[in-house]
């Protein structure tokens, strides 16, 4: 890890007050004449560092604190306590600043025009983000390229597929070439091909333009497919952090398997499996478990040491 | 910066004036709705007035008149971000806007204009039937009308005011409907949108001029028809400026609080 991270968090926690609510129409009666608040802690203290150009997972289940966190991340909540660092700037107090830097995508949301075609919604980004004319063509004609939005340009947003939806918010989150990217289940609902269309573009992405992704998502393919760097939290902390590998040789036991391969075959580059020795043509591996398999173990365990 | 905010802004606000302008079942209803409530209040008026030319030194084509743009401005000038707003925080949806580097009040303000100016698009178009219908007439003079569109301006600026702080209250209540239909009665009585304020008895007046809906119809139109003429007029104008004042300064005081409200719907 750099010196400087595009992202410092110490000690993060958000606290929610909601009023507390008795089930029944009694029940919500008298919740309209009472003062009592549940507090509920959605993070509970978490720290990590994300230097530039990291492609990071932010994994946990439903209602472990991922979007929340996201969502102090770019600036959106406010912290209860704790430190937050995005490029030099507290966000929640920069947060328009801080917003030209970043781009944003939640999957279950769109920020698009849903009754007018697409093209409207890319034009108000270009004005927003404040893009001179030939960058926004330039990155407008790339984005669209490789998520194969062409076609779609005049559609009203609202008779788009989700996959289409969701690849048109991708791109107008992404073509004002923003330093920072929260992906936050940017594949939820998505079928094979669009997923696979979306997760090359992520990859692409980050590659040439060195942009830093925070991915969160239940599909853990996407996670295989696009990040070396793992943040599992769980109840608003860090249960892990590190890489995939790490997570798979600690967590994780391999079946060793020796394979004979072409002669010149080079190394075997597949998720999952490492090459531990090669004589000749013969190999030696070890064989993970999928991540899935992996990560499904280590939260069954958690959650049964707390019960 | 304040060059992007306004090229945003004006894309924003032609955003909203599009997605108005597209539903056309919904303007259709909408003109029906307005011409028939214009058309009933003078039809009403006329049958109070019970064929005398006029009464208490207003004549029943003066009164009419009124009520036809009092009508037409509350229709128009309303406070649009009760719309927006509202299902925005309670869907969750404020989150992408909050992750905009431009503000969220700019943002509503964009939105509020484009609606506006989609229907006064349509407005301008309904004229001719409003003069037919409600027998509209000219402003008294040149400077009346002049005054006048000075005073519609103040007057949905106050409304747009209005409309922010009742909507951010959503942050704090998730939903405004009944703020909403409260504003719509009340509104529409206070500003003189049924009765005209110089017809009410003079305690019900006196309340009117302490509350801000008179600056949204009642004031505009009473210098349209050179009822505040002169110093008057311009002490409407300057009725209306204190209230813009203090409806900003309340609604920038609202969103500051409501920034440390900001909760999520919906994970």
């Amino acid at each position: 890890m750099t010196a400087s991270p595009i992202i410092r968090v110490r000690d993060l926690v958000k606290e929610f007050r909601t009023p507390r609510r008795a089930p029944g129409v009694s029940g919500a009666l008298r919740t309209l004449f009472t003062r009592e608040q549940n507090v509920v802690r959605a993070v509970d203290g978490i720290s990590f560092d994300i230097a530039q150009g990291e492609l990071v997972g932010y994994l946990g289940r439903n209602g472990a604190g991922k979007s929340t966190t996201i969502k102090m991340l770019t600036g959106i909540l406010v912290p209860t306590s704790g430190e937050v660092v995005v490029s030099g700037r507290v966000p929640w107090r920069a947060r328009e600043r801080n917003a030209l830097d970043i781009g944003v995508v939640f999957g279950q949301r769109s920020y698009l025009w849903w009754d007018l075609p697409l093209i409207d919604s890319f034009e108000l980004i270009r004005r927003m983000y404040r893009m001179d004319a030939a960058t926004y063509r330039r990155e407008l004609d790339r984005v669209v390229e490789l998520l194969e939005l062409d076609e779609l340009l005049g559609t009203p947003v609202r008779q788009l597929s989700l996959g289409q939806r969701m690849r048109g918010d991708l791109a107008a989150a992404i073509v004002y070439r923003p330093r920072v990217l929260y992906l936050d289940e940017p594949t939820v609902g998505v079928d094979v091909l669009a997923k696979e269309r979306i997760r090359a573009f992520i990859a692409e992405t980050n590659r040439s333009e060195g942009t830093t992704v925070v991915l969160t998502t239940h599909d853990l393919r996407d996670v295989e497919r696009l990040c070396r760097r793992l943040i599992l939290i769980e109840r608003g902390t860090v249960l892990f952090d590190g890489r995939i590998d790490e997570l798979r040789s600690r967590y994780a036991v391999g079946r060793q398997m020796v394979v004979d391969v072409v002669e010149g075959q080079g190394a075997l580059d597949l998720p999952g499996v490492d090459e531990v020795r090669r004589e000749g043509s013969r190999v030696w591996l070890t064989v993970y478990p999928d991540l899935e398999e992996i990560v499904r173990r280590i939260f069954v365990e958690h959650t049964g040491s707390r019960a | 910066m304040s060059a992007a905010l306004f090229s945003t802004a004006w894309q924003m606000a032609r955003l909203e004036m599009q997605t108005f302008l597209s539903w056309r079942l919904n303007l259709g209803l909408q003109v029906l709705g307005m011409l028939a409530r214009v058309y009933f209040v003078s039809a009403v008026w006329t049958a109070v007035y019970a064929g005398r030319a006029e009464v208490d030194g207003v004549p029943l084509e003066t009164l009419i008149a009124y009520l036809t743009l009092a009508n037409i401005h509350v229709w128009v000038i309303y406070p649009q971000t009760l719309d927006v707003l509202p299902p925005r925080i309670r869907s969750g949806a404020i989150a992408l806007d909050l992750a905009r580097p431009i503000g969220l009040l700019p943002q509503l303000v964009a939105r509020s204009v484009g609606g506006i100016a989609g229907l006064t698009a349509i407005v301008i178009g309904l004229l001719p039937i409003a003069f037919l219908v409600g027998s509209l007439r000219w402003p008294a003079s040149a400077e009346a009308g002049a005054l006048y569109l000075v005073s519609v301006v103040l007057a949905y600026a106050i409304t747009l005011a209005i409309g922010i702080v009742l909507g951010l209250i959503a942050f704090w209540t998730l939903e405004t409907n009944g703020i909403g239909l409260l504003y719509y009665f009340v509104n529409l009585f206070f500003a003189g949108a049924l009765v005209p304020l110089w017809a009410m008895p003079d305690w019900v007046q006196k309340i009117a001029e302490l509350l801000p809906f008179q600056t949204q119809a009642y004031l505009p139109i009473s210098i349209y028809f050179g009822r505040l003429a002169g110093t008057e007029a311009l002490r409407a104008l300057g009725i209306q400026a204190v209230w813009l004042a203090l409806m900003w300064s309340l609604a920038v005081l609202v969103w500051r609080r409501a920034i440390h409200r900001v909760v999520v719907q919906g994970g």
